[in-house]
């Protein structure tokens, strides 16, 4: 299993008086969540993660080593993100060109390359676009790319800032299915998302970020029986609270309407 | 038929150049004006391109063949584009495409539509504070629009496409970075703002079926249903795999029905149903 700790690290940027401050975080759940408003600091966190940027106190340890220790082979093989603006990671002349590349840089034998390039792109059903120039793909086809050059990789830890952004509905089951399969092979996957119902529905462990500091760690629904909290840090609770409250007057914790149903159907 | 007061679309097709298949096929839609649409459907659907053609960048600034008339009100965006341009606001899927590259600050960005529509100074900066006020923007107004976060961009291209007033929104996706506040707060304004016609892409569905008009339902390039929310997602077919709001999914599982086998899709809707079955 691993381990990710964060010791009193601190991290500004030169031109905003953003800064992030945590002082202890530990994430060892193979499947995590990051929640929290536009601007409290997600993506920062996510960018410290991978090593890209470091912080200017404090330290990161993967499984007890120090991310400032680790070669950059072996910090891509032990991280692998998928930023929030695919088009940031995209540069190649075509999709599968993008996916080899990425491969590349941590595996030399161009017959395995080839192999995994295929699979990966069957897996988020690129297969048909492969030779379309990713800078003409629409922005769902762009994230599923980024995905697919993370998967190439296969990291030991998957970080995903806003995998649902403009996804359709059977991308989202698509992708939803893959970090599950992912966490279950005993990766550890993260996730930004602002999708509370999505939240609500995959993930057992979330840590709340506002104003750059964590408000909160644990499990869903302990964090919506507190209504302040969620109010404060510029959340919502999943839309079927805000349902049964408002039509039925019922202020108790559902994470999906599934979950509802099973209370109160009468067989 | 031509008339003032809808957006009518007419046997709309289009072909990329450079392509071979056809992303839209023979559309054919009307909604009054000054309404709320919803344009719903998965990838492939058309539902970028088609948001494209209604603002005129399809085809005075991306190529292709098109075929069929569109009419918004008195003007179409193939016949009058510099007059519909001058009263649309446009959100673009990618929020990071659409800003000018040319403004050093957030407040500048916002104002550069502003200047191009030759609004008095004092005006200007009286528009621009107030619209970052609505976005929650204001901390961010002195700061380079790239060192934005995402939702904060996305907020960005919102302000900008608003902050002239425009008569006709067109929004593709625009939330789909905000945070849960920032994205219920703009759900609301869109219903609250007056004598204006919204256009709008979502995949927020429960959204959309708590503030749309109209749904307009592409399915592979095809508009396969139009109507009221409740009509649409009632009629959904399973192979179209849309996903259906929550209400929705709850009243079918419990049998809350407003008739035979209608479900309520928004939450007066579950209100009215609900009352109703307590009252007979
Ligand atoms: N390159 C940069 N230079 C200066 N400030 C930055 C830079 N990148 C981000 N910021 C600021 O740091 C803060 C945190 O940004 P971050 O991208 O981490 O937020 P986030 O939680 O991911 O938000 P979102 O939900 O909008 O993606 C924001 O106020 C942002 O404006
Ligand atoms: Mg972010």
């Amino acid at each position: 299993m691993t381990a990710i700790q964060l010791n009193d690290v601190s991290y500004h940027y030169p031109t905003s008086d953003f800064k992030l401050t945590i002082d202890q975080l530990t994430m060892t759940a193979n499947l995590v969540a990051i929640v929290g408003q536009n601007g409290a600091g997600k993506s920062t966190l996510f960018k410290l993660l991978t090593g890209l940027m470091q912080p200017q106190t404090g330290n990161i340890l993967i499984n007890h080593h120090d991310l400032a220790d680790l070669s950059p082979a072996d910090r891509l093989k032990t991280i692998g993100i998928v930023f929030q603006d695919p088009s940031s990671q995209l540069f190649n002349a075509t999709v599968e060109k993008e996916v080899a590349w990425s491969l590349s840089q941590t595996e030399s034998d161009a017959a395995v390359i080839a192999e995994k390039v295929a699979q990966v792109l069957a897996t988020v059903g690129l297969t048909d676009i492969k030779d379309k120039n990713p800078f003409d793909l629409s922005m769902p086809e762009k994230k599923l790319l980024s995905i697919a050059t993370v998967l190439a990789v296969d990291p030991q830890i998957y970080l995903f800032d806003e995998p649902m952004i403009s996804l359709d509905w059977p991308s989202q089951q698509l992708v939803t299915r893959l970090m599950q399969q992912l966490a279950r092979e005993k990766h550890q996957v993260i996730a930004i998302t602002h999708d509370m119902d999505w939240l609500a529905a995959t993930f057992s462990k979330i840590a709340v970020l506002s104003d750059g500091e964590i408000k909160f760690e644990g499990a869903p629904a302990a964090l919506f029986g507190q209504p302040e909290l969620v109010h404060a840090v510029g959340l919502l609770p999943p839309r079927i609270m805000s349902i049964v409250s408002d039509v039925l007057g019922d202020s108790r914790v559902y994470l999906t309407p599934a979950d509802y149903v099973a209370k109160h159907q009468t067989h | 038929m031509a008339n003032n007061q809808q957006i009518s679309i007419n046997d709309l097709s289009f072909t990329y150049r450079h392509d071979s298949n056809a992303v839209l096929h023979h559309i054919s839609a009307t909604a009054p004006l000054n309404s709320i649409i919803g344009i719903i459907g998965n990838h492939h659907a058309g539902k970028t391109t088609l948001c494209r053609i209604l603002a005129g960048i399809i085809p005075n600034m991306m190529a292709g063949d098109l075929s069929g008339d569109v009419q918004l009100g008195p003007l179409s965006p193939t016949q009058n584009w510099p007059a519909l341009n001058q009263q649309t606001g446009f959100v673009l899927q990618d929020p990071a495409s659409q800003l000018s590259g040319l403004a050093d600050t957030v407040a500048d960005e916002i104002a550069f539509d502003l200047l191009n529509h030759g609004v008095a100074n004092t005006e200007i900066q009286h528009r621009v504070t107030e619209v970052a006020r609505q976005l929650q923007l204001t901390g961010q107004l002195q700061r380079s629009p790239n060192s934005l976060s995402g939702g904060q961009l996305q907020r960005l291209a919102i302000a900008t496409a608003i902050v002239t007033k425009p008569a006709i929104l067109i929004l593709d996706d625009p939330t789909s970075e905000m945070d849960p506040q920032g994205r219920t707060e703009f759900f609301n304004w869109l219903t609250i703002i007056e004598k204006t016609t919204i256009l709008i892409v979502s995949n927020e569905i429960d959204d959309l079926c708590e503030i749309a008009d109209r749904l307009w339902l592409l399915v592979d390039g095809e508009l396969v249903n139009q109507g009221t929310p409740l009509e649409v997602i009632n009629q959904l077919k399973p192979d179209w795999q849309i996903g259906t709001p929550q209400v929705y999914q709850l009243a079918r599982s419990m049998n809350w029905s407003l008739g035979t086998d209608l479900f309520p899709v928004n939450v007066n809707q579950l209100r009215g149903c609900l009352h109703d079955r307590h009252s007979t």
